[in-house]
């Protein structure tokens, strides 16, 4: 009895401290890591199935430091016609036609007093999954990597002496 | 029964432990929001920049600049390189401007005053209410009067005829117009015009009393030609006047004239000139000589305090090495004999053959609408009269500038409705019963015609902020008079207005393109300009010569003068400005007097302690600032504080001097009289405060500011000073001098061994000792960088006028601390101006200015003792601060033999703390690429790392390697002088390397051997005599 009851805890407390860990890490264990956004976007939907580029949306990725969050305007574009008839599209449009931004919650946490440039990382040959993951994949959009700085780091130390794009390992050229 | 469940108690722990430290720091990210665009604009690409061209407004010399922005928000101004009156350099008040669009206490609505207090009112219904009470002013003629400040080109052409429209009259004001000198200039020469001087090609230049590196006619523009004279070994510079300016701190030679001499002075000149026949031939000559026969240098000695044997060398140097230039304006031409002192200045350059070389009447100042000050008292008394119904004002602020007796503020009070269509609640304002606020230049459209053949473009660089609901003051105009039935003749908007006046300047410079091209061009570059063909003046006749005297019985001479910081006063409400360190007291937040020191010994007065001021009109309490710049007869107080409105920086900061004047006005022009009173010195009660951010501004065996002199430079002691020998070494022995001892012998590098990029320094030291990085890393980077950024301060072109220190707290959100913690010493600025006066005394200035920055050092004593790192060494040679790492230690501070390092006692980046530096919206200035740092951390000069960044990746983008000149600091790019070089000391060709290898070159604390990436260039030291 005593011994089942330890066990009971025990057990209980793993799967609370799993289900803990593998939400806050963002891990791949499943789609419902991200956050709960305002319109139910899918980028499985538009890059897995209808093979969208990434920089269709976020046109700044290549040009600029921030990949850009796409305006209202840029969705509707295509879903004024296309799948108007859907509740998510319906809510988009509604936004759209109430002169509102869609008020995305933020995916993604870089630690603070870092700057990322997206344009650089891209100029490189970096491939967006390499540090968003497999977006193709993902129903609801989470943070796949950890975006820390020993993550960083362990990818520009593997390509320091990379002859054409040598990445930096100076504090100053993320810190500043 | 099973076999127990065998748990480690350990690894239980262990796993529940990370569970619910992953859990807590999971659920520790406040939910944020991604707010996209609704529609995103066509050109802007949301972290990339965009550059719009303006024209500067702080002050009439129109500067052209080029405003950074961000995602819509104006971040950065910088000076336009290709404008013809800065090129390239903007001063501190320039910079400064951003601050004022960004001012927390701008008006955001229109505001009707009802009982005594401000409501809020709707624009429309301000705007009739406006229009109504115009109307029936038209109808009463001379019912209106509109007041602006001394804008140019189409805005003055709309005022004019809005004024025409009502039946009222139109008066330009500005406190520092040059009415006595147009009035000089068309009784000496027939042209009532301001000329363009060059202070480039004279070798010998005699200022008399002009301020013209500060606040005088155009600054930026006279510094960058004055920096060209300086750099020519045997030019003279000489100042005469009672109170050393920071003009005057850059000058060879003070001649401390008594005060009123000045005009003497010159005549003494010219007549030594005249009758040694040293000049060109000249028709003239007789008219002039019969002139100035009185003047002889004895007589000369008598009224100024100048040797006559001066007198006569003085006017033999000026006559013999032509072409040379004489120049008076400021304090000196604000007395009562104003337009006698400028006619024998023009008569001493006349005489010497300068004019029409470097004082040509061809790009002369666009001033001929600037009302006169006898205008204003005709308004004034029009107003005493009841013959104003309603005033508007726009941009001016004359309840504060004009002095007290001339009476504005009680005759504006007479009149029954007062518009104030300025952004902000000055003094002017507050006394208004209407506002209808206009937004700032740079979120407006307009233009500038600051000088003939220059027509500079203002454009809105950004939408109007969100908060603010203004309205431009010339649509605010037009619209009144199509409300008050009197606007049939403007179009329906300021802009269509504005392009009609661009009409006929499209047939000019337009090349028979069609008018919108011509006009967005014009607004990409900034405007338009030509050479203008000046007019040959000759000499028409002499004025009555008199010196002023001065009013009231006291003892000494009071001269106000205008600091490059705030000017008339309009520098008041932005902190960057307050918290700028006066460039000759190094001042900040406040007020003072400048008092000889003996003066104060017989006062019995010490530096800060309160001095009283009074006069006939009044009586001032100030803190004394104890300066041998300053004659024993003489006081000198600054002008532009005390405001009782100008929102929260302005207000209650110091006190205005204006209140001390007695009426006196320029017997010739009728200009106001600033420089007309004595004051009677007293010791005074209260203790005021006197913020200093260098109190002591002796040297001591340091040398810090170096200099050589000219025989050194040019002769036998070339290859001494060449290897950073203090050629003016006092022979003291410094105790921190590093002796040869065991581990002295230098490094020897392998075969094949290069020097990697950080390690590499122009410096030489005397005595190689052990540093603490004998071997240079070549790990991590460190082998394969391919710059190193260095940077050259050249002493003999820094005139320290401090806009590099306003352009760095611009680029890099420095924040403001305030008086209080300036007086501890936590002042935050990367970047300060040193001054030290070496010899100031009657008869020599030797005053040095060393912008002190983070040197970059390659053996940095403040990296050796960070206990975390987090200040280290980077590859490219810049000594890093990395903020994520600072655990507030202060070491680093503590080793730092410079003194460059800030650290944030306070969180000044945080909106709840009561420190907040950048209340709303202020903090919308702050530069994206750079953090806002945080409380307990240390700071200093990254040399803009994020303009590097930026360079290197742009040049990447390319395919092709940095250039010398892609890069600019936030300092190098706005000295007027560019005394501040940055650049690569791994390229060979770089100015930077060329400098940093100059026979001049030193290093501050050079025998510290940090071996510093920052190299100083001597100041060239001329004779005196």
């Amino acid at each position: 009895m005593k011994r089942a009851l330890a066990t009971a805890i025990v057990i209980l407390s793993l799967a609370t401290a799993t289900v803990a860990f593998t939400q806050s890490v963002g891990t791949r264990l499943g789609d419902a890591r991200g956050p709960q956004q305002p319109v139910l976007y899918s980028h499985k939907a538009h890059v897995g199935k209808l093979g969208m580029n990434c920089l269709y949306c976020h046109y700044g990725a290549d040009k600029s430091p921030v990949a850009n969050v796409p305006a209202v305007s840029l969705c509707m574009g295509c879903h004024k016609i296309s799948r108007a008839d859907k509740p998510e599209v319906m809510k988009l449009a509604g936004y759209y036609e109430r002169g509102e931004p869609v008020p995305w919650v933020k995916v993604n946490w870089l630690p603070e007093h870092v700057k990322f440039n997206h344009k650089r990382h891209f100029a490189a040959g970096v491939q967006c999954t390499e540090c968003h993951g497999p977006v193709q994949e993902m129903d609801v959009y989470y943070q796949y990597n950890s975006l820390k700085m020993g993550w960083c780091i362990e990818c520009h130390r593997r390509k320091l002496d990379d002859p054409k794009f040598p990445a930096s390992m100076d504090c100053l050229s993320c810190h500043h | 029964m099973s076999d127990p469940v065998v748990f480690p108690r350990r690894d239980f722990l262990k796993l529940v432990g990370l569970g619910v430290a992953a859990t807590a720091s999971g659920c520790g990210k406040p939910a944020q929001k991604l707010i996209p665009y609704l529609v995103a604009p066509l050109d802007v690409l949301p972290g990339v920049p965009q550059y719009f061209a303006s024209t500067c407004r702080e002050c009439p010399a129109g500067c052209g600049v080029i405003v950074k922005v961000r995602e819509g928000r104006a971040i950065k101004l910088e000076g336009n390189p290709e404008h013809p009156v800065n090129r390239g350099g903007l001063c501190a008040r320039g910079q400064a401007s951003l601050q004022g669009l960004y001012d927390p206490d701008r008006l955001r609505t229109p505001m009707l005053k009802r009982n005594g207090l401000w409501t809020k009112i709707g624009w429309d219904e301000a705007l009739q209410l406006a229009a109504d009470k115009l109307a029936e002013a038209a109808r009463t003629r001379h019912g209106v009067a509109l007041v602006t400040d001394d804008a140019t080109g189409s805005f003055q052409r709309l005022a004019a005829q809005w004024a025409a429209a009502m039946g009222g009259t139109h008066l330009a004001y500005e406190p520092f117009a040059h009415e006595s000198l147009r009035e000089a200039n068309r009784r000496t020469f027939g042209v009532a015009a301001v000329p363009r001087l060059d202070f480039a090609r004279p070798d010998v230049v005699v200022s008399f009393g002009a301020d013209f590196l500060e606040t005088w006619l155009s600054p930026v523009e006279h510094a960058r030609q004055f920096a060209a004279q300086r750099a020519r070994p045997h030019t003279r510079f000489i100042a005469v006047e009672p109170r050393l300016s920071l003009t005057g701190a850059n000058a060879d030679e003070w001649i401390a004239v008594r005060p009123g001499g000045e005009m003497a002075l010159a005549l003494g000149m010219a007549h030594v000139i005249l009758t040694e026949n040293l000049g060109p031939p000249i028709r003239e000559g007789g008219a002039l000589l019969d002139a100035v026969t009185a003047w002889t240098p004895e007589a000369v000695q008598q009224q100024t305090d100048v040797p006559a044997d001066t007198v006569t060398r003085l006017a033999r140097e000026f006559a013999r090495r032509r072409p040379s230039l004489a120049v008076t304006g400021g304090v000196a031409t604000r007395s009562e004999q104003s337009v006698a002192l400028i006619a024998a200045v023009n008569l001493l350059n006349y005489a010497a053959g300068n004019v029409g070389e470097t004082v040509r009447f061809d790009r002369t100042l666009n001033d001929q609408h600037v009302a006169s000050f006898t205008d204003l008292q005709r308004l004034i008394a029009s107003m005493n009269q009841g013959r104003v119904d309603v005033m508007v004002v726009s941009g001016a602020n004359p309840s504060y500038a004009v002095p007290a007796w001339a009476g504005f503020n009680e005759a504006f009070d007479r009149v029954s409705f007062r518009i104030s269509l300025g952004g902000v609640l000055d003094e002017t304002a507050e006394r208004c019963d209407l506002l209808l606020p206009a937004p700032h230049a740079l979120e407006s459209l307009g233009d500038a015609e600051p000088v003939r053949g220059v027509y500079g473009t203002i454009q809105p660089a950004m939408q109007p902020l969100p908060m603010f609901q203004t309205r431009p003051a010339g649509d605010t105009l037009i619209a009144l008079a199509k409300r008050a039935g009197v606007g049939a003749v403007f179009p329906a908007t300021w802009e269509a207005f504005m392009r009609a006046q661009w009409r006929p300047l499209q047939q000019r410079f337009g090349a028979g393109g069609d008018f919108e091209s011509f006009w967005v061009g014009a607004l990409q570059k900034g405007g338009v300009w030509e050479e203008v063909e000046a007019t040959a003046v000759r000499w028409v006749s002499a004025p009555a010569f008199a010196a002023p005297e001065l009013r009231g019985p006291g003892d000494a001479a009071l001269v106000l003068f205008a600091t490059p910081a705030l000017y008339d006063g309009r520098g008041a409400n932005k902190p960057w400005l307050q918290e700028l360190p006066d460039p000759t007291t190094k001042a900040v937040w406040g007020s003072w007097v400048e008092i000889h020191p003996e003066t104060a010994v017989r006062l019995g007065v010490k530096q800060g302690d309160a001095v009283r001021l009074e006069s006939e009109a009044g009586s001032l309490e100030l803190p004394a600032y104890l300066y041998a710049g300053v004659r024993k007869d003489t006081v000198a107080v600054p002008l532009g504080q005390g405001h009782t409105a100008y929102g929260r920086y302005a207000q209650g900061m110091g006190v205005n001097p204006l209140a001390l004047l007695v009426p006196a006005q320029d017997a010739a022009s009728g200009a106001v009289a600033l420089f007309s009173v004595r004051v009677r010195l007293s010791k005074g009660q209260g203790k005021p405060m006197l913020a200093l951010n260098q109190p002591d501004k002796r040297e001591s065996f340091h040398e810090v500011g170096q200099v050589i002199p000219v025989a050194a430079l040019l002769g036998a002691g070339a290859a001494e000073a060449a290897h950073g020998a203090a050629a003016d070494s006092t022979g003291l022995e410094s105790p921190m001098q590093s002796r040869p001892g065991r581990h002295t012998e230098p490094r020897q590098l392998a075969p094949g061994e290069k020097t990697p990029a950080h390690a590499v320094s122009a410096f030489v030291p005397e005595e190689t000792v052990r540093s603490p990085r004998q071997i240079p890393a070549t790990q991590g980077g460190y082998g394969a960088a391919q710059h190193r950024w260095a940077m050259a301060i050249d002493l003999n072109s820094c005139t320290g006028c401090s806009a590099c220190v306003v352009a760095c707290n611009a680029e890099n959100n420095v924040p403001t601390v305030g008086p209080v913690m300036i007086q501890r010493g936590r002042e935050m600025s990367w970047l300060r101006i040193e001054r030290y006066e070496h010899a100031v005394g009657e008869g020599q200035s030797d005053v040095r200015f060393v912008p002190m920055l983070c040197q970059h050092c390659d053996n940095a004593p403040c990296e050796t003792v960070c206990p975390v790192y987090a200040t280290y060494h980077n590859p490219e040679g810049l000594n890093a601060q990395v903020y994520n790492r600072c655990v507030g230690t202060r070491y680093c501070s503590n080793n730092c033999p410079y003194k460059v390092r800030a650290f944030n006692w306070f969180d000044y980046a945080a909106p709840e703390k009561p420190t907040f530096a950048f209340p709303e919206p202020l903090n919308w200035q702050l530069n994206p690429d750079v953090t806002v740092r945080s409380k307990g951390v240390m700071e200093k000069c990254t040399m803009c790392i994020q303009r590097v960044l930026a360079v290197k990746g742009d040049a990447r983008d390319a395919g092709r390697p940095v250039r010398d000149g892609d890069f600019q600091t936030a300092c190098s790019q706005s000295c007027p002088t560019q005394a501040i070089v940055v650049g690569d000391l791994l390229d060979p060709d770089s100015k930077v390397t060329r400098l940093s290898n100059d026979s001049r070159h030193y290093w501050v604390l050079g025998e510290l051997n940090t071996r510093p990436g920052v190299t100083y260039l001597k100041k060239i030291q001329r004779e005196s005599a």
